[in-house]
């Protein structure tokens, strides 16, 4: 790692990027956001056609409750992985079991259970704080690069190519999936199967991302990227790369935004991918003469 | 008075003997509603068998038992002697259309395990083309799906049915949202196939000229089997009774 440092640290002080990558906390800051800008760019497609902004919202709340638990498992402040993972993922399993059990709306459901978690993470909150550093669990709340550290980093690159390699491989039966459900059972997919499939994908791609973005905001980069695409591209191809583009964008520059501002990187991030939205939405007809043609 | 309609040309003599599918006793009861209940029905080889029945009959429900769909007691037998296919365009495809998907993107996800943003081959262009040009829509390919018409969308779906080739193509009401001109340029697309193909189809219908028009054999249900014949012997009066009974 030492090594990537210095190169950036070099390109920094020679000119090449912004003074502000002189420091360590900034390089692992730029390191985390190319890993997970088009990771969160590519699954956000999935989860705008497939209507799970609400989904995702509420895995990211679950991270209070997780890291609560992961601190009374006693694990280190700064790597709840276990309790994170864990309970963020039993989240995502639970909702999806409850959403193709009951007649109810798919919002309904996730308010349900949103409501459960939400009531559940500030009671342990509250009765962990007493015990340990509160900054470091607001850096999951909100995004802080200061608690960034390598391992953070390695767990990230490692979960990234862990989910780019199955979601790959996987997406374009979920996407079929996602179409229409029984055409996909035609076909010989089980929708059901590949909706599971996804979910701890996206859960693995939230939980990863939580100290860039924060939980209250991750679900910024997962939805507004592909919604931007969305807006601009006519074709599958186009939305997904356009989307990775778009969200590695916001990543990067929201980024080094917050380097040079006293604010979360989250917040940052949130609002540099709403004016790249926007402004794919105004630029909408100039940019559908640009067509994303198929190869 | 009896009308008679006019009978297509379906390339075979009398309809063949040999069983595709078999149905023995076919029971589905869904939330309580007993939708279906000792249904026998055979499908001969190289077939068009259209089902009809009055709304709520179980048309569709007999169709997505057969494909699995749904849970079901009773015997579904396939004598199927190639790939085992079974092709299926359903009657109401419900899908967002907004999304970004192409007609080639449908067909891509549909056929290749390389995911379509690091794919797009022009072999793949070439294939799909060919696999739209048997439904006559290779025009529609860089169309998006959500701004088909009911007609294009249904040829689509008839074309991604019929790949790979079916040894059994279903297709649940294919002339519903279609105009009359779609309807009949359908129908003759139809008999075509199964002339060329040797196809064998199970066609839900609630249009009775089509019925008599394309048809082999007919099966009338209203929760269980009411009638079945050759669609040879039938004119649209009988049809008509049939249904009211």
């Amino acid at each position: 790692m030492e090594y990537i440092y210095g190169l950036i640290r070099n390109l920094a002080e020679t000119g090449w990027l912004p003074s502000i990558f002189e420091h360590t906390f900034m390089i692992r800051g730029l390191l985390a956001s190319l890993i997970i800008g088009p990771l969160l760019g590519g699954i956000g497609t999935v989860v705008v056609t497939r209507k799970l902004s609400f989904f995702t919202q509420t895995i990211g709340n679950g991270a209070m409750s997780g890291v609560a638990i992961g601190l009374l498992m006693g694990e280190p402040v700064d790597a709840t992985y276990g309790g994170l993972y864990g309970f963020c993922l039993l989240v995502a399993l639970v909702m999806t079991y409850v959403k193709n059990r009951s007649r109810l709306a798919n919002d309904t459901v996730i308010g349900v259970v949103l409501a459960q978690i939400f009531g559940l993470g500030i009671i342990l909150m509250i009765f962990v704080t007493s015990q340990f550093n509160i900054h470091q669990v607001e850096g999951i709340l909100f995004g802080s690069l200061i608690t960034l550290t390598d391992l953070d980093l390695i767990t990230l690159g490692v979960a990234s190519l862990l989910v780019w390699i199955l979601f790959s491989w996987n997406f374009n039966k979920v996407m079929l999936g996602g179409f229409n459900a029984i055409l996909a059972r035609s076909r010989g997919l089980s929708p059901v199967l590949l909706e599971y499939v996804f979910v701890c994908l996206l859960t693995l791609v939230v939980v990863a991302s939580l100290k860039l973005i924060g939980a209250l905001l991750v679900l910024v980069l997962v939805v507004v990227p592909a919604a931007a695409a969305q807006t601009v591209v006519g074709n599958l191809r186009g939305f997904v790369w356009l989307s990775m583009v778009f969200s590695t964008f916001s990543t990067t520059v929201g980024l080094l935004l917050s380097g040079l501002l006293p604010v979360p990187s989250g917040a940052v991030i949130a609002l540099v991918s709403a004016l790249v939205f926007y402004l794919a939405l105004l630029l909408r007809p100039l940019l559908n003469r640009v067509r994303f043609r198929q190869p | 008075m009896a009308v008679d309609v006019e009978k297509a040309d379906t390339g075979l003599g009398s309809p063949g003997d040999e069983p595709l599918l078999k149905i023995r006793d076919l029971s589905v009861t869904l939330k309580g509603n007993r939708i279906l209940r000792g249904v026998d029905l055979q499908v001969r080889k190289g077939n068009i068998h259209a089902l009809i029945g009055p709304n709520g009959a179980g048309k569709t429900t007999l169709i997505r038992s057969i494909t699995g769909a749904i849970p079901h007691r009773g015997l579904i037998r396939f004598f199927f002697r190639g790939n085992g296919r079974i092709g299926y365009v359903p009657q109401l495809l419900e899908f967002d259309r907004s999304m970004p998907i192409t007609v080639f993107d449908f067909f891509y996800i549909m056929l290749k395990r390389t995911p379509i943003f690091l794919g797009g081959k022009r072999r793949m262009r070439e294939k799909i083309n060919r696999i739209l040009a048997a439904t006559g829509c290779e025009h529609l390919m860089e169309r998006r799906i959500g701004d088909l018409s009911g007609g294009e969308l249904r040829r689509v779906l008839l074309a991604q049915a019929l790949e790979p080739k079916p040894e059994l193509l279903l297709l649940d009401e294919p002339a519903s949202n279609i105009d009359e001109v779609g309807a009949r340029r359908f129908e003759k697309m139809l008999v075509e196939l199964k002339k060329r193909q040797g196809l064998t189809i199970l066609m839900v219908s609630h249009y009775m000229q089509s019925v008599l028009y394309v048809a082999d054999r007919v099966t009338a249900i209203n929760g269980r089997v009411i009638y079945e014949g050759d669609a040879q012997e039938l004119t649209l009066s009988d049809l008509l009774k049939t249904i009211a009974t």
